[in-house]
């Protein structure tokens, strides 16, 4: 038996060609959006630099980038679609697909993984019934597994749609968030509070906005074990 | 010194160590209380004394020792020499917030709590180096520092402190916010380039090095967003003062990222070189769990762990890390303890690797995916003991040059370092296949293969 015998789980390919989301007269910009992607050409040497930006204001516009999408924003800045399609898919947050209105991105890299990130993974999976990857049947959520996201001192911690982050982490945490977005709130930002902060200033380095109480780390979710 | 009991600790007294990268200043973000406490006079004294050239500021940098803080740890007014006399081609600073090395966590703090410290030194480098554009490439997850970023920023045009003629100087500069979309890659300095044109973020060969040939082809240098909110610290206080902080190889204060089993994690400022052991059960309360220590991963997930019986006087500087083969890499220590399980935890270093490469090079592609599988059938008890040797003899062809970019490297070295430092773990985990029954592999891993085939 050769020692090269492991089989990766087979994927299902997404398809490449799909019939187009979007008509030719959604594909349009606002005068404002123009503004806004004239002002973003004046800040670099060369337009086609903009392209980050204008596939965000595209992902926020459209909820997602279908191929047509993709050309469309690279036609806006004289860009060929491969060029486009190239910048697009390497990026991890540029959704090519239709996600669920809220996307759960639980780290469970690194300082996470040994926090309990898989614990809370897992729970959040079997709660909403659904596999990392995969969006629920009323299309409310997408749970998927993420690389490290910069917060590894309030592990294990998720994002919510490439935006607000919740720190440290329980399964009551999981469920009144749940709970939360079913109802359509999103939490607020939170600052996360310097641990030497919390002689010096009380815990409150930054008073317009909500601080967390404090750093604690959560001994892996030993309950549900 | 001596009174503390670490008279060894390179980082000295740290215990009356005063914050400068973010002081406990309430609400110092804002640029009212910026400039209330100091802010950007260090700017304004640069460019309103005649007497304060360009190069001056380069040399005090020289003089501060400062290092890199993005990973690599190159000495920062060396890097700026490396511009080329101004021409008639626009010159570019790429401030590095892409902050995406497992573990790390500390320029988000500086972004969040004292941005304008890092527009003063973006402000500062733009001078010394006669630079007109700094593109600030920040991960694209954090949305909502950039917002805060971007409100702060527009303050500071407005108040002149960015912009055309800058305080009533001939000095103009402008600073502009990239956010980028989830891609590890784009931290390297020559892929965030790549990305910042427009393009897949593709590391690029070098030579030619950004200095020459960087963003737009234009002569371009790359600093890491804490580098730089030294900067203004550099000016005000002098190379040589600034020299004389911390440890002597790679002086200044420090933003030390604690993250892992420990009772406090987050974000600490003390000066270079502090203990590991005075990390751990001092400044961050210890143990959270009550187990003993079994690893200390440095400075994110590139770097080699280091096993607990190695930790005894170490301290966060590379020529005491180098001692163990590791290094500070960004700082920012992940502390583990006995209950961790090195197979699991390598396997999952390994998929991130996996993940996150480029796909450019053959070695770093198949290797990163091999080395995964690999561990993924060692963690899941149908390894073979010859595995163990087959990951660390895959790792000997993936590093070492064989790449466009150092992520191979940083793939391979805590991976093949955690074989080596944790072997016990890993043939544990491949005992079970090689003898289905019988357990006894004290004959040693020849044996065990012998027994397969
Ligand atoms: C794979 C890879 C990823 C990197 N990621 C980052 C990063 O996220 N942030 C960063 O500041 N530097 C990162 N670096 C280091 C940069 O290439 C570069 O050395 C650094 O930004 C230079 O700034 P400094 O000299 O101020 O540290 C990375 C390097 C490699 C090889
Ligand atoms: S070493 Fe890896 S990440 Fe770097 S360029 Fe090659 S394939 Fe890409
Ligand atoms: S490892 Fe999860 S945020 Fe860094």
């Amino acid at each position: 038996m050769s020692s090269f015998d492991i089989q990766r789980p087979i994927v299902e390919l997404p398809d490449q060609n799909p019939d187009p989301e979007f008509s030719d007269e959604e594909l349009v910009w606002t005068d404002a959006e123009e503004e806004k992607i004239e002002a973003w050409k004046e800040q670099y040497p060369e337009d086609q630099a903009a392209i980050m930006k204008v596939l965000w204001l595209a992902q926020e516009k459209f909820g997602y980038l279908p191929p047509e999408v993709i050309k469309f924003c690279g036609e806006t800045l004289d860009m060929s679609f491969s060029q486009a399609y190239g910048v697009a898919t390497f990026y991890h947050q540029y959704y090519k697909e239709e996600k669920g209105t809220y996307v759960l991105d639980v780290c469970t890299c690194f300082s996470c993984q040994v926090c309990g990130g898989y614990d809370i993974l897992h729970y959040l999976e079997e709660k909403l019934g659904v596999h990392a990857g995969e969006t629920t049947d009323d299309g409310l959520f997408t749970v998927q597994e993420a690389e490290c996201l910069g917060s590894c001192g309030s592990a294990p911690m998720m994002e919510i749609t490439n935006g607000v982050y919740v720190h440290n982490l329980t399964p009551e945490k999981i469920d009144d968030l749940i709970e939360s977005l079913r109802a359509g709130e999103v939490p607020s930002f939170t600052s996360m509070t310097l641990p030497q902060d919390e002689e010096e200033l009380g815990g409150n380095r930054r008073t317009d906005v909500e601080s967390t109480e404090t750093y604690q780390t959560q001994p892996r979710a030993e309950h549900m074990e | 010194m001596e009174a503390n009991g670490t008279p060894q600790s390179p980082a000295g007294d740290w215990r009356s160590y005063e914050r400068m990268l973010l002081p406990p200043i309430q609400d110092l973000h804002k640029l009212d209380v910026y400039t209330k406490h100091g802010g950007y006079e260090r700017l304004r004294r640069v460019l309103e004394d005649d007497d304060v050239a360009p190069d001056d500021i380069t040399n005090e940098v020289k003089a501060s020792g400062l290092t890199g803080r993005g990973g690599a740890g190159f000495p920062t007014g060396v890097k700026w020499t490396f511009m080329p006399e101004p021409d008639d081609r626009p010159r570019f600073l790429g401030v590095n917030g892409d902050e995406s090395e497992p573990g790390t966590f500390k320029d988000r703090q500086v972004m969040e709590y004292n941005p304008h410290l890092m527009f003063e030194g973006i402000l500062l480098a733009g001078y010394a180096m006669h630079i007109d554009t700094a593109y600030v490439y920040t991960r694209g997850e954090y949305t909502d520092w950039i917002a805060l970023m971007a409100e702060q920023l527009e303050n500071a045009y407005e108040a002149g402190y960015v912009g055309e003629d800058i305080l009533g100087s001939d000095f103009s500069m402008d600073i502009v916010l990239h956010k980028g979309a989830g891609a590890y890659i784009c931290g390297e300095e020559t892929s965030l380039m790549e990305s910042l044109e427009g393009k897949r973020g593709y590391p690029r060969y070098k030579p030619p090095f950004p200095a020459q040939k960087g963003i737009f082809s234009c002569p371009t240098t790359i600093n890491n967003v804490e580098t730089l909110a030294h900067v203004p610290l550099i000016v005000q206080e002098g190379g040589d003062a600034y020299s004389t902080i911390g440890a002597e190889d790679m002086p200044g204060a420090a933003l030390y990222g604690m993250s892992g089993h420990v009772k406090q994690p987050g974000v600490y400022e003390y000066p270079t070189g502090m203990l590991l052991s005075d990390l751990i059960y001092d400044v961050c309360g210890g143990m959270a769990r009550g187990e003993d220590l079994k690893a200390v991963v440095p400075g994110g997930s590139s770097v080699p762990p280091i096993r607990a019986d190695q930790i005894d006087g170490l301290s966060m500087n590379d020529e005491s890390l180098g001692e163990v083969g590791s290094r500070t890499g960004t700082f920012c220590p992940l502390v583990l303890d006995e209950e961790t399980d090195m197979v699991s935890f390598t396997r999952r270093v390994a998929h991130f690797y996996q993940d996150e490469t480029c796909g450019q090079c053959t070695p770093c592609r198949e290797g990163t995916g091999w080395l995964e599988n690999i561990l993924a059938r060692i963690d899941e008890g149908e390894g073979r003991m010859r595995d163990i040797d087959l990951i660390l003899e895959l790792c000997d062809n993936m590093d070492g040059g064989r790449t466009i970019c150092a992520f191979a490297d940083g793939a391979v070295g805590p991976i093949r370092a955690a074989v080596k430092r944790f072997r016990d773990e890993f043939e544990a985990k491949c005992e079970a296949s090689v003898y289905p029954v019988s357990t006894d592999v004290s004959a040693g891993p020849d044996s065990a293969v012998a027994a397969t085939e």
